[in-house]
């Protein structure tokens, strides 16, 4: 077995290209389609603010708006990015005033609008709020306090479900994407080291290894562990690339959640193995795995989260899905903080997947002497 | 020694051996000869445990090895017709991988690396790539990855298929040597008639999954002491002269590959007279006509009505 994973690791060093190509580009799609969402952190989109004096509380309110993230520039960058089309609005910050400044048509400038408004009128409301109680002998600080309990305990009771529980659906693009392409790609990695097995067996190598004293147990083993291992690591790599070099956290839950995606590793490894017994040939492993792992990473909520989906049948499929259970471990550990014991059922149901898949692919393999 | 009891294996609708009796005694070369498609592969594979027949046994040392191979394995050393390496890896690197899966180690696996790399002629490029090799290199080491283990018989399935002549010769005599200086048992496949003739001892002769002759060349060859087989050379054929010979009543066999035809006739009938009036009646411009020792090509074109390379 030693020596089988020897020799697996050195022709992934003589040959390591596939592994670097995949994780190459999990890392730049999460990275370059994060920083289209979100811009340099933080949440919403990017939206250049230039403020005026007086102007500089606004700005403050601005920047704990979540929908939009209004980053501070100069009157002459403002200007050019909206003219080279870096941004399409900018706002413009004055003591009783904003303007919005439209360079290219968007929904966007709607809403930028009602936000910095709503921020302008609190802002007014808390002030003038504020004068009146100076006015009538009453501590200004005490009014707006009192103000601003009433409004957060609402004229309506409401009730949020979400697929948790009972709190609010809760997203955070980056880690959204960072595990979202970090699960897809892994499915490649992971797939094209289980054919190597369908390869050996083609080349008279697997029959070569029958013979000697070395076990088909330990055969399958060595294989599995080998590409196990590989896949494991594509998602270490990239999960500590956008850790160190981009400062996402994860909400310092990166190695509980990459200990707990262990079983999602290994549920790959079966469903691969699984795949390399039905097919006749390389080439058929080959346009299987590739319509099979995006069918995955798009049901599963690789590219969008399934909280946007409705549709019955394709949220059915999410659940037989193991891109699915990877997500639900990697957003409940980093966006709910959710501990070990409570995400056990996606690690169960994962666990469950590769042992199932693992016995019904080895089994099928052999049973047609692939 | 070895010994293929009353085997036939089908594979769904096809039965690619059918009823194969076969011994291997030791320090033989025994050669299995036959088209491609004739059932060889399987029956070595059969042979050397890796598949089950679906009726018959096989026996090493008088015992049944079909549900404890693990003797036999330990025996033989298989040369498969597929090159089974590592491509990305060094041709030493290729026998320390398959030394250690038999258990070698250390000094030991060291010197039989080198042992190898001698016999096979390949010392030189012990740290090249086996991707970087001609067919005829890779060849060569697929046959010292066999001999790792110093097994006591080596099974060949068509080891020689896709090369350049040198290697082939290489190889040829590489088989030749061992079983003269290290006495080893050889079983060896082919659908070159001319390898077996070459090595071999004994003959098995294969087609459809049939075992249609076998013995010694000698007594193979007998098979043809009753009939002559011609040759006629020329530089282009008529189609009514071929159709004219396969009509003939005193031919039995007729064969055209390129600029020769080749005839089985009994003995005792003289059709060179004939044969030339034939040539020159169609404006045929003979170059040469003879009576030749039969081969084992004949010998397959008289039992099955085809050459072995059709």
């Amino acid at each position: 077995m030693k020596g089988i994973l020897l020799a697996r690791v050195r022709e992934f060093i003589r040959n390591p290209f596939t592994f670097l190509l995949f994780t190459g580009m999990s890392i730049v799609f999460a990275w370059v389609i994060s920083s289209m969402n979100v811009g340099g952190g933080g949440g919403g989109l990017p939206v250049p603010v230039y403020v005026e004096e007086e102007a500089d509380s606004y700005q403050s309110s601005l920047e704990q708006q979540e929908a939009f993230q209004f980053y501070p520039v100069d009157k002459e960058t403002l200007e050019a990015e909206l003219r080279e089309g870096e941004a399409d609005t900018g706002v413009i910050l004055y003591e009783n005033r904003f303007d919005i400044l439209v360079g290219v048509e968007s929904p966007n400038a709607g809403l930028i609008q009602q936000t910095v408004q709503k921020v302008y009128t609190t802002d007014i409301q808390e002030t003038l709020i504020g004068d009146a109680a100076d006015a009538a002998g009453m501590e200004a600080d005490q009014a707006v306090s009192a103000y601003k309990e009433t409004l957060s305990d609402g004229t309506f009771d409401l009730t949020v479900n979400s697929f948790s529980g009972e709190e609010s659906w809760k997203y955070d693009d980056n880690v959204h994407r960072i595990g979202g392409f970090a699960l897809f790609f892994a499915i490649y990695t992971i797939a094209y080291g289980v054919v190597k097995i369908l390869t050996e067996k083609r080349m008279g190598v697997w029959d070569r290894i029958i013979l000697s004293p070395v076990k088909k147990s330990e055969m399958y083993i060595a294989n599995l562990l080998y590409s196990f291992i590989e896949g494991y690591l594509q998602i270490l790599i990239i999960f500590s690339v956008f850790y160190f070099w981009r400062g996402i956290t994860f909400n310092d839950q990166m190695i509980e959640i990459l200990l707990m995606l262990i079983p999602y590793a290994l549920a790959i490894v079966a469903m691969s193995i699984l795949i390399t017994a039905l097919v006749k040939n390389v080439e058929q492993f080959n346009a299987a795995i590739s319509i099979i792992t995006v069918s995955l990473a798009m049901i599963g909520g690789a590219f969008w989260p399934l909280e946007i989906v409705s549709n019955p049948v394709l949220l059915f499929l999410a659940k037989l899905n193991p891109i699915k259970y990877g997500l639900d471990i990697i957003q409940g550990a980093a966006v709910y903080g959710y501990s070990f014991t409570e995400l056990l059922q996606p690690i169960s149901i994962l666990t469950l997947m590769a042992v199932l898949f693992t016995g019904i692919g080895i089994h099928l393999m052999e049973k047609r002497h692939i | 020694m070895l010994e293929l009891v009353d085997i036939s294996k089908r594979f769904k609708k096809i039965e690619a051996v059918k009823s194969l009796n076969m011994f291997i005694e030791q320090g033989e070369i025994v050669g299995l000869l036959g088209p491609n498609g004739a059932g060889k592969s399987t029956a070595i594979s059969i042979l050397s445990t890796l598949i089950e027949p679906t009726q018959g046994d096989v026996r090493f040392l008088k015992e049944s090895v079909i549900k404890k191979p693990a003797p036999l394995r330990k025996a033989i050393g298989v040369v498969p017709q597929e090159i089974a390496l590592y491509p990305q890896l060094s041709t030493e690197e290729n026998l320390l991988f398959f030394g250690r899966i038999y258990r070698l180690k250390g000094s030991k696996l060291k010197q039989r690396v080198n042992e190898i790399l001698e016999l096979i002629g390949l010392t030189e490029k012990r740290k090249a790539l086996v991707d970087s090799f001609s067919g005829g290199m890779k060849r060569r080491l697929n046959i010292g990855v066999a001999m790792l283990h110093n097994p006591q018989i080596l099974i060949m399935d068509e080891p020689t298929v896709g090369i350049d002549p040198q290697s082939r010769s290489y190889i040829l005599e590489t088989v030749k040597r061992l079983n003269k200086e290290h006495q080893m048992t050889v079983v060896y496949t082919s659908h070159y008639m001319e390898e077996v003739d070459y090595l071999c001892d004994r003959i098995y002769i294969m087609d459809q999954g049939n075992l249609i002759a076998s013995g010694t060349k000698e007594e193979i060859k007998q098979i043809l002491s009753s009939e002559n087989t011609i040759s006629i050379q020329a530089d282009r054929w008529n189609s009514k002269f071929i159709a004219q010979l396969k009509g003939h009543e005193s031919i039995t066999k007729v064969h055209v590959e390129g600029d020769e035809i080749t005839l089985i006739t009994p003995k005792e009938v003289n059709l060179f007279s004939e044969i030339i009036s034939m040539t020159e009646e169609y404006g045929i411009a003979l170059r040469s006509l003879h009576v030749k020792s039969p081969t084992l090509e004949d010998v397959f074109l008289h039992l099955t009505g085809r050459a072995l390379r059709d």
